[in-house]
């Protein structure tokens, strides 16, 4: 399947996964995505990890924000400004809904970062500054997460091993003026190498086939039947 | 007529002193002009300055001239001057748009309005002429420093440039792999300006011979009279470094895959103690090959180590083994004391916000000053780390590490970006510092490990050990 069509199809999917409010079917889908990302072996750790913290993150700390539901499942603390800290079965069920939903978009996302041709994205867009844009960031994750490899070795080469939050949380301000470097070294390269220059041409995109025209189908029947029947 | 022409160029950046100072000088057609020069002499404002580059995409204060293929740069663009006007930058990482290597070459040729039937042909023709055909398709992330830069050469041969400009294109490759790349890309039709810190690799392929000092020509010249004048004024520069202490042997070939060597050094043939010994260990990165295969190393107090070897030879992981970023998943590692370890392009991975402290982070503020003064930074304890030249930051993360006193040094590549003059003094530095510790230093640089030296283990890449 063409990149285009495998992006529309991840977009149809987050938007299902969005609109849908079965959990099972979530699950289903959040199965489904998770099986798809493992074909990226060892690269689609960092996003795994991001994807079921944050949505684990969700599941734990939304039911104590919210006051929603009859059936009391704990009841604690009175906290200022929120009020007493309790959990009910609806809030619960709200919670896990919201964590699947964000697992299922986190992971769509790793499936977009990791598998798909971003080149053949941006070959074949009709915005290609907007999409080289994005293609870049996507390349920023494994490249922040090299940086921070390099900084924290750099560290216990010298002995200084960062240890804890407080140790971990230093190496940011380091990691982002290194992004920062790097983003000038690459717009000064793409200058170099004409990028902004009127009258681009690109390389023919292979024709459409039948597959990427199920994969646009399939964008729109997954946003229907999440906002119709899941 | 030249093909390009700096006429009394000065410039400043808008951060800094005057980068260059009444620079003039021409490049004529298919000419292949060397620019040497100490780090921060305005080498790479030069290149910048005929890319365009310098002043559109800097700014700064811009005096003079600059004329490629008959267009003054300062009414034209860099984007526009692409496709007459090529560049090669030092670092590839940094130059790599596109995620697939034919991707990659092919985006030069799109921005420069290329037709489309014909872009396929000049993509497949600029990697076979690199001799990087087999990597059509590969992820650019999945590739070697040495593959990146060949690729980042086809992209610019691509484009059939007029004028090629390469800023120090081999600081990441092996010998073989820098004499194999210039070979490709000095063979062409093209005029060629390539700033260098290797002139002994380069200057046999150089017409002329331009040396830059603090932003001033102080020598434009064939090569031959180069060499003379070079020889005279500059011997850095043209003469091979020896280390007296280094005696001399033919290299003995073992076809084991260990070794362990007894020092030439006739200072160390005593009972000099162990600071570090690797006896047959292994390690393989995931589910790779291994890197390291049952490698033995000895290291004693008092001596300098150089350890060479090609591209992928497992130099680096080997240090890492001996300096204990990384476990042994066979054999042993013992040390005795503190092991310190300098990565390749540490410049990169500083984090404080003034020198001295980011030197003293491992020692107190007067040890700190003490070490930026025997790197020769002395006066720049004040200045954020990234504000500083890449040849001053590899000398900043050399003194964080030195500062520690460290009874195991393991340097990784300490030389790249270091101009001969910089790399005699820290010779001299770790030598005159040798005493104190075992040092490991990992280099491709054949004329830096004869100079700091007193015993080369160079590993092969069937892990064939030769000692020299």
């Amino acid at each position: 399947m063409r990149p285009t069509a495998a992006a529309v199809l991840l977009a149809g999917v987050c938007a299902g996964a969005l609109l849908a409010h079965r959990l099972p079917a979530l699950g289903v889908l959040v199965v489904l995505l998770l099986a798809v990302s493992a074909r990226a072996g060892r690269r689609a750790k960092p996003y795994l990890w991001g994807t079921l913290y944050s949505a684990g993150f969700v599941f734990l700390l939304s039911p104590l924000l919210q006051s929603t539901g009859y059936h009391v499942l704990w009841e604690g603390w009175r906290v200022p400004v929120l009020g007493t800290l309790d959990v009910t079965t609806e809030e619960l069920q709200l919670a896990a809904l919201n964590a699947l939903r964000l697992a299922a978009v986190g992971l769509a996302f790793a499936v977009y970062a990791l598998l798909l041709d971003h080149d053949r994205l941006i070959a074949a867009a009709t915005a290609r500054r907007s999409v080289l844009a994005a293609a870049l960031a996507t390349r920023l994750v494994p490249t922040l997460e090299r940086d921070a490899r390099g900084l924290v070795e750099a560290l216990r080469g010298r002995g200084l091993a960062p240890e804890g939050l407080h140790g971990h949380a230093a190496l940011l301000s380091p990691l982002l003026a290194g992004s920062l470097e790097r983003g000038l070294n690459l717009a000064e390269a793409m200058e170099a190498r004409g990028f902004g220059r009127p009258g681009r041409t690109r390389v023919p995109a292979p024709p459409w086939r039948a597959l990427d025209a199920l994969g646009v189908a399939g964008a729109v029947v997954a946003a229907l039947a999440g906002a119709l029947w899941l | 007529m030249a093909l390009a022409s700096l006429t009394g160029l000065s410039f400043s950046y808008p951060d800094g002193g005057l980068a260059l100072d009444d620079v003039t000088l021409s490049v004529e057609p298919g000419e292949v002009l060397l620019l040497l020069g100490p780090s921060g002499s305005g080498k790479s404002t030069v290149l910048r300055a005929l890319a365009g580059l310098v002043p559109w995409f800097h700014g700064g204060r811009f005096e003079g001239r600059v004329e490629v293929a008959g267009r003054d740069t300062r009414r034209t663009r860099p984007a526009e001057l692409a496709g007459t006007v090529a560049t090669v930058f030092q670092d590839p990482e940094d130059q790599v748009v596109l995620g697939r290597v034919d991707a990659e070459v092919a985006f030069g040729l799109e921005n420069v309005g290329m037709p489309p039937s014909e872009i396929a042909a000049r993509v497949a023709d600029a990697l076979e002429a690199v001799g990087a055909a087999p990597l059509t398709g590969r992820r650019v992330t999945e590739l070697s420093g040495g593959e990146l830069q060949r690729v980042c050469l086809a992209s610019a041969l691509a484009l059939a440039p007029q004028l090629l400009l390469l800023d120090e294109p081999t600081s990441q490759l092996d010998p073989e792999g820098a004499e194999s790349f210039f070979d490709v890309a000095l063979q062409g039709d093209a005029g060629v300006v390539l700033s260098e810190q290797h002139p002994r690799l380069a200057l046999p392929y150089a017409d002329r011979v331009v040396f830059l000092e603090r932003g001033r020509v102080l020598l434009d010249a064939p090569r031959d009279e180069a060499l003379a004048w070079l020889e005279e004024h500059r011997p850095a520069w043209a003469v091979e470094p020896r280390n007296s202490l280094l005696q001399a042997s033919e290299p003995v070939y073992r076809s084991g895959p260990s070794a362990v060597f007894e020092p030439c050094n006739s200072l160390l043939q005593g009972e000099a103690e162990v600071v570090c010994r690797v006896e047959r260990a292994s390690y393989a990165y995931g589910d790779g090959p291994p890197a390291v295969d049952g490698a033995s190393l000895e290291l004693r107090r008092g001596e300098i180590v150089a350890l060479t070897g090609p591209n992928g030879s497992g130099k680096s992981t080997l240090a890492k083994l001996a300096a204990g970023l990384l476990e042994a998943q066979a054999g042993s590692v013992t040390r005795s004391g503190r092991a310190t370890f300098l990565l390749q392009d540490p410049g990169r991975y500083l984090v404080c916000e003034r020198a001295v402290d980011e030197v003293g982070l491992g020692a107190d503020t007067e040890r700190a000053r003490r070490a930026l003064a025997d790197v020769g930074l002395a006066g720049h304890e004040d200045r954020h780390p990234r504000d500083l030249s890449s040849g001053e930051r590899e000398r900043l993360a050399l003194a964080t590490v030195l500062v520690t006193e460290p009874d195991l040094l393991v340097l990784d590549e300490p030389t790249r970006g270091i101009d001969p003059e910089r790399k005699a003094q820290l010779a001299e530095l770790l030598r005159a510092q040798a005493h104190a510790r075992a040092t490991l230093v990992v280099t491709h640089d054949r004329s830096f490990a004869r100079s700091v030296a007193d015993r080369e283990v160079s590993l092969a890449p069937e892990r064939e050990a030769v000692h020299a």
